[in-house]
């Protein structure tokens, strides 16, 4: 935590400046979501890649967490880990990679 | 003695002081209003417990029907005949019960429904986990709150408003719930579609008790969670906590991951309910013949996946306190330290992070994809290690002592069995081919009613018994206690046992006859059947020899488990004013920083400067003059300071 | 007695409790979120009509976004000026929060009531028309409703065993007659049907029941004179020729009169229809003058993506297939051949469905036969899974602004004293909440493409 008098101040510059950076992109991914790329889920893809990054900004300068203490970092890792598994196993639920063609189709 | 002499004179003039020097909060304050963790705690246990006999009610007129389908129940008419109960049993069961008395399907649905969510979400969290931790562990790792006593509070009060919202739905137009604990959709968001009223109907009213509930264990377990981290006393380090406050804190970190998503199927069905969405309603959804008026494209999967990734860690809520428990109860009154600290305390974090990694073996006839279930197969397999090691630690650190029979060590004792045999039973589920055969049978009923019943609430009054004197200052009987422990085993066994026979032969969960209107569950036969037709002749009872005998079996052990509960409720509350007083402070002879606390704690806890000085599980030590030597002592029998200010806190 | 660590960290782990709590609840809000956007994984990968995108209106979640990034920079100046004592500094900064918080709601207010006024119907191909109910002279939505006439008799049936569904003609049946409700009992007694003298009806009803032990009481009821019935279809069971079921299980005997459906149509979805320009749209009672127009966007937006993808799957372009295959209408007339819409590309065709310019344009009316309809909603959670995780989505993430809002709205109203006379205490509350207020932010980042533009 930047608890200094001279590194808030410092900070102040880095806030307005991640601000900036924020509205910039926010322009790129609408003008990415214009783009025909092959495909719809590249699309898709990409859109949340350039949120993430966004939103890694957010968190790590806005919510310092740039330098939090281990003891945040552990529970936001496990809490990252089972989210991530959530969106994952819930994909894979509707799109289950191994269906054995001719076992059992799926009707259309 | 030493430990009794350090801390006993200053129980009772401290009494006094703390009366002067501030004044006395009024009653609503102190008892109702409370931001104290003790009384929090209390207050939990208490409602935990209440509703946990109601849960048990429900489950008795249940067993009726099953061994008694289209007999009324007993006592109806009697009940029918008091005054005001008369008018308060009508509006929950007996405007459903058949003319005659007898229960029917959809009275069964409702008490079935009720009964499981009941017993887990109002019964065994708020008194295992809210309870325990609440009272237990802030003394443990010896602060003097909890880190944040107000949201405390509204937790208790969320968690109030979300049992009498519970309670509530058994008096509006529908009644409560018909589809089962796990109200999967669709059926639970199509029952009785043609109600317009919303309010009118029960599954409404659980889902808002559920979204309160569930807030109430949010704002919980954050506590929890920040006084572990943050409120540790001096020199409570983190491997010398004792596993107790280690379970607890591992429990709070699902409730506080596993929840959220239950809340949003919960918020999805709410809203599949009250707006008409389609999140859980597939397309070209027919109720009674008819396209329902939904825009369907939802799947009833999404529910289930929703549901099962609360409801497994859920179920390790439920164990994790029972563990909690035990790991002080059995090393006290096995007079040894706990064998193997470390591994169980390392296991626990491995089962609290590899329960949120197996949900959909509760699915696996959904008919998932073939790398799903595999994945979910062998994570399943995998989390039954910590399990055992667990269990194995706890067995071990009986080897050598020289154990105290005492009722909370019968509990204790009895619980290792009984998880054994409830766990074991649940890894042939685990493989998708079993389950296949034996998913929805009894089979299921007797595996985790095993683990929760014999296993979890055991362990839970296994707790009631050992921290009762810290709370009252008295002793529970602890001849009653016998009285109240035996009866509860054999009604457990006798209960559940069976229910794996009927389950390997296909007997399913929802039945309300219990089989009896089913072709082939008259003709199947079993050396358990035929034992239970032959003693039932010797007693001139006519028993058929087939399944069905099982169910008069069952409901028997259902009914001495019932009767073994009213030592316990006679001995809970006879004892706060006429159970054997206390002599000293910490009347087990035990280790932990709660029992330095004068009986019972003040505001505040503690009258010295809390240090802990060496791990939990000091008992026997070779060379130290008594077979125990607590967290607190610097030395071995040496008095602790009082307190240098009333304000160590301070800053 | 006070609990440690309130003020300042905790040396060994370096943090005072209420960073540790928030940090915490933050960790179950991403789970209640990551809940939420697995469900919308889950319903997108599965859907099986064809998922909106650009839907909404982007303009004004783009607004928005900018509002919502603003007010998470001002909030972090107002901890940091707290940081530094500028207390003028910090009032304002955080004013400008709330405000910001204001904005956004007023935004997003404006978005939901566009779309409850908006319809979409289902016909029987697979079409789904868009558009507005017609209005009144004051400007106000007529509702659709069932119109039955000549109603002369009401049949109900009272169960005796207690049920949720039980017969309540006054609530049910009585707010959707015209006229007095007069009527003859069985026995000839002239009654007015209300909640009174139904209560009466039904007691006899049962008694007599009880007395014959039968499972239910029926009731019979000639109108005195011929009644009318409208009703909106949520309000019914269903309907007959001559008979109408309402929802407390009443039938009551008439004539339908009109069971059509008047749209101001903006727009032609075709989506889900094998052979688009065949769509029952262009049929002869509908927009059949429409069929020209539609075809021409439609050929022009293919060659169009031909000319500049010759290698690519047209089926699997989501762009593409809404750019084609759902014809916006601007006017109540089609084009005359030649300045056909389709001309138009880009942002143009990705005009938001809702239409939201609404009143300044004329639509083809078209009055819908009940048969070729089979379902129709507003653009509300019923219409689709898409609109319902968007508001289960977007109506959390409102109640979290309207929450942040609130609590920084309570410092910087009532901790003034705080603020002269522990600021340090008062910037470890900003800091929390702002936390809190940042996490808003950084769900609305992925809310703002999932929802409106991809
Ligand atoms: C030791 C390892 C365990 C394994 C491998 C295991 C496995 C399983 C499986 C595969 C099922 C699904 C059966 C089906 O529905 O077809 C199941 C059900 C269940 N288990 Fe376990 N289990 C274990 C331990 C526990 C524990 C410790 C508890 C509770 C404290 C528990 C509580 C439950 C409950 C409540 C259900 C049934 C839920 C329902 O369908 O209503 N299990 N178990
Ligand atoms: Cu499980």
């Amino acid at each position: 935590m930047a608890d200094n008098v001279e590194e808030i101040q410092k900070s102040i510059k880095k806030y307005l400046w991640i601000g900036l950076i924020l509205m910039v992109f926010t322009a790129i991914t609408v003008w990415l979501s214009t783009v025909e790329l092959p495909t719809h889920g590249l699309n898709i893809l990409v859109g949340m890649i350039v949120a993430t990054f966004k939103a890694g900004l957010v968190a790590l300068i806005f919510m310092h967490l740039n330098h939090e203490r281990p003891i945040i970092y552990k529970v936001l890792a496990f809490t990252a880990v089972f989210a991530i598994v959530l969106f994952v196993l819930f994909y894979f639920s509707k799109q289950d990679p191994l269906v054995f063609e001719g076992f059992y189709s799926i009707p259309e | 003695m030493s430990a009794a002499a350090t801390t006993h004179d200053h129980a009772h003039d401290h009494a006094h002081d703390h009366a002067h020097d501030h004044h006395e909060p009024g009653f609503l304050r102190k008892y109702v209003w409370s931001t104290d963790h003790k009384v929090i705690g209390v207050q939990y246990a208490v409602s935990g417990l209440l509703f946990l006999l109601f849960g048990f009610f429900l489950m008795l007129l249940m067993r009726w029907s099953i061994a008694y389908p289209n007999l009324p129940v007993p006592a109806v008419d009697a009940i029918r005949s008091i005054p005001i109960i008369k008018d308060l049993f009508e509006s929950m069961f007996g405007r459903w019960l058949n003319p005659d008395g007898s229960l029917n399907g959809e009275l069964y649905n409702m008490l079935g429904a009720m009964h499981g969510t009941i017993m887990v979400f109002f019964g065994i969290v708020p008194l295992g986990f809210a309870g325990f931790v609440n009272f237990v562990m802030p003394l443990q790792i010896g602060t003097i709150d909890m880190a944040f006593p107000k949201l405390n509070m509204m937790s208790f009060w969320l968690f109030f408003v979300s049992g009498v919202l519970m309670f509530w739905s058994f008096f509006v137009g529908t009644g409560p719930v018909q589809t089962g604990w796990t109200m999967y959709s669709p059926l639970a968001s199509t029952t009785g579609i043609g109600v317009s009223n919303v309010w009118q109907h029960g599954h409404t009213w659980w889902l808002m008790a559920m979204v309160f509930n569930i807030s109430a264990s949010l704002l919980g377990s954050v506590n929890v969670i920040a006084t572990v981290i943050n409120l540790r006393a001096k020199g409570m380090s983190w491997l010398r906590m004792p596993a107790f406050s280690w379970a607890m804190f591992v429990t709070a970190f699902l409730l506080l991951l596993a929840f959220p998503p239950l809340e949003v199927a919960a918020l999805l069905q709410l809203s599949d309910r009250v707006f008409g969405s389609s999140f859980y309603l597939p397309t070209g959804l027919m109720e009674g013949g008819k396209h329902l008026d939904i825009s369907g494209g939802g799947s009833p999967l999404l529910y289930q996946h929703l549901f099962w990734f609360l409801a497994h860690p859920e179920v390790y809520v439920l164990i994790l306190p029972a563990f909690a428990i035990l790991t002080d109860v059995i090393p006290c009154n096995a007079r040894r330290p706990l064998w193997g600290y470390k591994p169980m305390v390392y296991s626990m974090l491995t089962l609290g992070f590899l329960s949120f990694l197996v949900w959909a073996h509760h699915m696996y006839l959904t008919g998932m994809g073939t790398m799903m279930s595999t994945y979910f197969q062998i994570t399943t397999v995998l989390i039954s290690v910590p399990s055992v090691i667990l269990l194995t630690c706890l067995m071990i650190s009986l080897w050598g002592g020289s154990i105290r029979f005492n009722t909370q060590m019968l509990f204790a004792s009895a619980f290792l069995p009984m998880f054994g045999i409830g766990g074991l039973t649940g890894l042939p589920l685990a493989f998708a081919f079993i389950d296949l055969a034996l998913h929805d049978t009894y089979y299921v009923i007797g595996h985790f009613h095993y683990v929760v019943a014999p296993g979890t609430i055991f362990a839970l009054f296994a707790g009631v018994y050992h921290w009762y004197p810290k709370i009252t200052g008295r002793f529970m009987s602890d001849k009653l206690g016998k009285l109240h422990f035996w009866p509860s085993l054999i009604g457990m066994n006798l209960l559940f046992a069976p229910m794996f026979i009927q389950g390997m032969a296909g007997f399913h969960r929802r039945w309300y006859d219990g089989g009896k209107y089913f072709e082939n569950t008259a003709s199947m036969s079993h050396w358990t059947t035929s034992l239970t037709h032959k003693i039932g002749a010797f007693f001139g009872l006519e028993i058929p020899d087939n399944m069905l005998s099982l169910n008069i079996v069952m409901s028997f052990g259902a009914f001495i488990l019932a009767l073994g509960q009213i030592p316990f409720i006679i001995n809970f509350w006879f004892s706060i004013k006429g159970g054997k007083k206390i002599e000293s402070d910490n009347p087990w002879n035990a280790t932990t920083l709660e029992w330095a606390t004068p009986t019972p704690p003040p505001h505040g806890n503690f009258l010295f400067d809390v240090n802990a000085h060496r791990g939990p599980y000091e008992y026997s030590v070779p060379g130290h003059p008594a077979d125990f030597y607590p967290q607190w002592e610097s030395e071995p029998g040496k008095p602790v300071p009082p307190a240098k200010s009333e304000a160590h806190a301070h800053h | 007695m006070e609990i440690p660590y309130t003020v300042h960290a905790r040396p060994d782990t370096g943090l005072y409790n209420a960073k540790i709590g928030i940090w915490l609840f933050l960790a179950s809000e991403v789970m209640l979120f990551g809940g939420l956007f697995s469900a919308y994984i889950f319903l997108r990968v599965g859907a099986d009509y064809p998922w909106p995108v650009w839907d909404l209106d982007v303009k004004l979640g783009l607004i928005n976004t900018a509002v919502l990034i603003g007010s998470s920079v001002t909030v972090v100046m107002a901890w940091a000026s707290l940081k530094l004592r500028r207390f003028g500094q910090y009032k304002l900064y955080m004013a400008i929060t709330v405000l910001c918080a204001g904005v956004f709601m007023f935004n997003k207010s404006l978005e939901y009531s566009a779309k409850f006024k908006h319809y979409a119907v289902k016909l029987t191909d697979g079409t789904i028309l868009t558009g507005h109910l017609p209005e009144d002279d004051h400007h106000k939505t007529i509702p659709y409703q069932v119109k039955f006439g000549d109603i002369t008799a009401l049949s109900l049936t009272i169960p005796v065993k207690n049920s949720a569904v039980t017969a309540d003609p006054a609530s049910y049946v009585v707010p959707h007659l015209e006229g007095e409700p007069k009527f003859k009992t069985a026995d000839g007694k002239e009654i007015v049907l209300n909640a009174a003298s139904f209560a009466e009806l039904r007691a006899q009803a049962l008694a007599k029941a009880a007395a014959d032990k039968k499972d239910s009481a029926s009731v019979q009821l000639t109108a005195v004179s011929p009644l009318k019935a409208a009703a909106k279809p949520a309000d019914i069971f269903g309907y007959t020729e001559t008979t109408i079921t309402f929802r407390d299980g009443t039938v009551a005997t008439g004539k339908l009169i009109d069971d059509k459906m008047t749209l101001l149509v903006d727009g032609i979805d075709t989506r889900a229809v094998a052979q688009p320009e065949k769509s029952l749209a262009f049929d002869q009672r509908y927009l059949a003058a429409w069929q020209p127009t539609f075809v021409a966007n439609r050929d022009h937006h293919i060659a169009e993506f031909e000319k500049h993808f010759p290698t690519r799957d047209k089926s699997k372009s989501a762009t593409l297939q809404k750019e084609s295959l759902f014809l916006k209408l601007h006017s109540s007339t089609p084009p005359a051949a030649g300045e056909a819409h389709g001309n138009k590309h880009g942002a143009e065709a990705h005009a938001p469905a809702e239409g939201g310019h609404g009143h300044g344009h004329d639509y083809p009316t078209v009055v819908l036969e009940k048969n070729d309809v089979t379902f129709f909603s507003n653009f509300t959670p019923k219409l689709n899974t898409y609109y319902a995780i968007y508001f289960t989505l977007t109506g959390l993430h409102g109640l979290h602004v309207i929450a942040g809002a609130l609590v920084l709205g309570y410092f910087l109203v009532f901790n003034g004293r705080m603020m002269r006379e522990d600021p340090e205490h008062l910037a470890n509350r900003v800091e929390v909440g702002g936390l809190f207020w940042h996490f808003v932010d950084l769900v609305w980042i992925f809310l703002f493409p999932l929802l409106y533009l991809l």
